[in-house]
């Protein structure tokens, strides 16, 4: 072991050991753990960077893939995220101590002033990096952020240009910000934690301690260094474990409010927004450019003064009780927490069709697509919903709902065409031309039903019953009805009635005279309003309920 | 320093310093060139909304999709750029832009108090668009609307955020 010391010693030029005046304490430790703590994010970053892809495409649905899918992605990406709120805690109490030791004074300006951007670069580390997750919580904070850089005067329109790559959110900017977090950000923060640690050392540590004992680092304080990076990093494994990771919310989406938060480290600064009202861009400059200046020119004017000290408490203090305000003033709000609620719900759906589905090529925000006849249902709730849902107060025709078309709906309709769920609620049922009941015996009626349903194609029809349906049909339907394509009658040709291609047909042209006809229908034609491939997948959502059930439908998720 | 010296020292100077900036050129260049560039665009046509008499005296949201989209290197269709609410006064349509000229979050109509939040400060909008209370600069961006043969045709535009003037991007 002395041997092998010996040869290093000798190579690379180490001589002696580093001393501590006044012996190894506790108070000594912080610095050590952030090197750990940017050591984590580092390994975590690296390993993350292996699977993000920083595009307005991509960006969402390859975190979403190491959050959901790649084995402890989740842990990782918790790791990372939640080390940079340790980076800020553990940053907090470093500066503290070294405060409190008076390690600000003459000679050891340059250290404090080195750590002071160090502390401003992590903070410009953590907005840079929220962004590049493309959800709905990056995309927003991020807006807001740069929109407060678009507002300094003169030159805040080149800043926002500059940051965003252009004109608006795109390619660009992600590449950017990827750029500047993994980067120049790293690269800026080796240099000046090395300067950081070279200088400190050089001028040996601020003594807390009396007394003149003097103990070799090794391994007095290296022990203690080594017990706190534990505890820490423990602590950090649990939060994140506990937290199950860090969040991730729905794709960006331009159209869709989101409450924007910005990181818990910056609440105070939110928080001094809200209540600074109209002189909230001027708080928004003003107040970190004082509170680092007081940083800046702590070792110069508050070098032999107290009070500079009690003054950083102070400033502490009124951070913590900002912070604390924010929170207290979210957590009353329960429109907000409803909101949230919404949020969280539509980030769980689109992580769900994510991993099911994957994410469609045109990038996150297209995620619903994929859900199973989310395009068709969402053309329903917009251009359907109103005239046919159960719910609807405005209802102007039949209920459409899961079970629509199968025997049982078929067989009521044609004992109460007119009723409530069917055509209850149009003109046509107070008209002339409205369909009389089908008046047969139940088993003939069944026969009728069967044939009916058979038109859907469906492939679980009796044969037999269906057949003597074709005989009660030519005796009791045909003066108004007709199963044979495109032949007009009084009442709707019924050539198959609930296939994907009838209900095609139908909505795009329900007054055509193989349908409804002109005087019957209120209906509107949907061939100019609706493309051939909205209207398609809006019938097939109808095929789709007629073996549905409501729990079925509910399965589907939101919309 | 002696003459010979402050020699070497300026030729140190200029030959690292003539090195730094024929490197820095190209660099700056390049990092900056996005900044002066219409980096995302899509066509400025105005998009039909389909019929007028959809549209009621309750706003109702409607997403702006462009038909194509250029985003620096690639092409995309049928992407959303955002979105606008438009209500019926009288006879027109009045199409408000759901970017929050606050900072340009997005907008969205509180039915319940019958008038506009914006999630991120607190901005409130009346139903006309007109700014009732927070740190907004302004009411909501009107958009350019026509209806032309019954169809309407709005056009979609951003506009600077955090100021009281309306000016485009």
């Amino acid at each position: 072991m002395n041997r092998i010391t010996a040869f290093m010693r000798e190579r690379v030029g180490v001589t002696g050991t580093l001393e501590i005046q006044g012996g190894a304490s506790f108070a000594y430790v912080f610095g050590k753990v952030l090197v750990m703590l940017l050591v984590v994010q580092a390994a975590t970053g690296a390993a993350l960077a292996a699977f993000y892809s920083p595009s307005s495409t991509d960006a969402w649905a390859s975190v979403a893939y190491i959050q959901d899918q790649a084995a402890m992605g989740w842990l990782v990406r918790g790791l990372h995220y939640h080390g940079g709120s340790a980076l800020v805690v553990i940053a907090g109490l470093h500066l503290a101590q070294t405060a409190v030791a008076g390690a600000y004074k003459k000679p050891r300006e340059l250290v404090w002033w080195l750590g002071v951007v160090l502390l401003l670069l992590v903070l410009a580390w953590a907005i840079t990096g929220l962004v590049l997750r493309w959800d709905q919580h990056g995309y927003w904070s991020n807006r807001v952020e740069v929109g407060i850089a678009a507002g300094t005067p003169v030159v805040g329109d080149t800043i926002q240009k500059l940051a965003l790559g252009g004109n608006d959110y795109g390619n660009l900017t992600l590449t950017r910000f990827y750029a500047l977090h993994v980067i120049v950000l790293p690269a800026l923060v080796t240099v000046l934690v090395v300067a950081h640690i070279v200088l400190a050392r050089r001028h040996g540590m601020t003594p807390m301690k009396s007394g003149n004992a003097v103990v070799p680092r090794w391994p007095n304080q290296a022990l203690k260094d080594a017990i706190a990076m534990a505890i820490v990093f423990a602590v950090l494994l649990a939060f994140v474990v506990q937290q199950g990771g860090a969040t991730l919310e729905a794709p960006a989406d331009p159209t869709r409010a989101f409450d924007a938060r910005p990181l818990w480290y910056l609440r105070w600064l939110f928080e001094l927004r809200e209540i600074s009202g109209s002189a909230e861009q001027l708080v928004a400059m003003a107040v970190p450019a004082i509170v680092g200046g007081y940083l800046i020119a702590l070792p110069i004017l508050g070098r032999d003064n107290k009070r500079w000290l009690g003054g950083l408490a102070g400033l502490f203090a009124i951070i913590c009780g900002l912070t604390v305000m924010s929170f207290v003033r979210d957590a009353s709000d329960d429109d907000l927490a409803k909101r949230l609620g919404d949020a969280t719900m539509r980030a769980g759906r689109a992580r769900a069709i994510a991993k099911t589905y994957g994410v469609p090529a045109s990038g996150g925000q297209d995620i619903w697509s994929m859900a199973p006849m989310w395009k068709a249902r969402t053309l329903y709730a917009q251009r359907c919903a109103s005239c046919h849902d159960e719910t609807s107060k405005d209802r102007k025709g039949p209920i459409i709902a899961p079970g629509h078309g199968n025997r049982a709906w078929i067989g009521a309709f044609m004992k109460a065409p007119s009723s409530d769920p069917y055509w209850g609620k149009t003109k046509l049922a107070n008209s002339e031309a409205k369909m009389a009941p089908v008046n047969a015996e139940p088993a003939q009626l069944e026969a009728l039903v069967e044939l009916i349903y058979a038109q859907s194609g469906a492939t679980d029809v009796d044969v037999e019953k269906r057949d003597r349906g074709k005989g009660l049909f030519e005796e009791m339907c045909t003066d108004c009805h007709s199963l044979t394509e495109g032949v007009s009658g009084s009442g709707p040709n019924l050539a198959g009635v609930g296939t994907r291609a009838y209900f095609t047909s139908f909505i795009s042209n329900p007054k055509s005279g193989v349908h409804m006809g002109a005087d019957s229908s209120e209906m509107p034609r949907f061939d100019e309003e609706l493309s051939i491939v909205e209207r398609d997948a809006i019938a097939e959502y109808l095929v789709w309920l007629r073996t549905a059930t409501p729990v079925d439908l509910n399965a589907l998720g939101p919309l | 320093m002696s003459d010979p010296d402050r020699r070497k020292f300026l030729a140190t100077c200029a030959i690292g310093g003539g090195v730094g900036v024929v490197a820095a050129v190209p660099l700056v260049r390049l990092v900056i060139d996005p900044a002066g560039k219409q980096t995302v665009s899509s066509p400025r046509e105005p998009l039909d909304l389909g019929p007028a008499e959809r549209f009621l005296a309750e706003p109702t949201k409607v997403e702006i999709i462009a038909p194509v989209i250029k985003d620096a290197w690639a092409a995309a269709r049928d992407v959303v750029l955002g979105a606008a609410y438009i209500r019926r006064v009288g006879d027109t349509l009045d199409a408000r832009s759901a970017v929050c000229p606050h900072l340009g979050c997005a907008v969205a109509f509180d039915r319940a108090k019958n008038n506009y939040l914006c999630p991120c400060h607190d901005s409130r909008f009346a139903l006309d668009g007109a700014k009732m209370s927070g740190p907004s600069e302004r009411g909501l961006d009107q958009l350019p609307l026509k209806i032309v043969g019954g169809r309407v045709l709005l056009t979609w535009e951003r506009y600077k955020s955090g100021q009281s003037k309306k000016e485009p991007v």
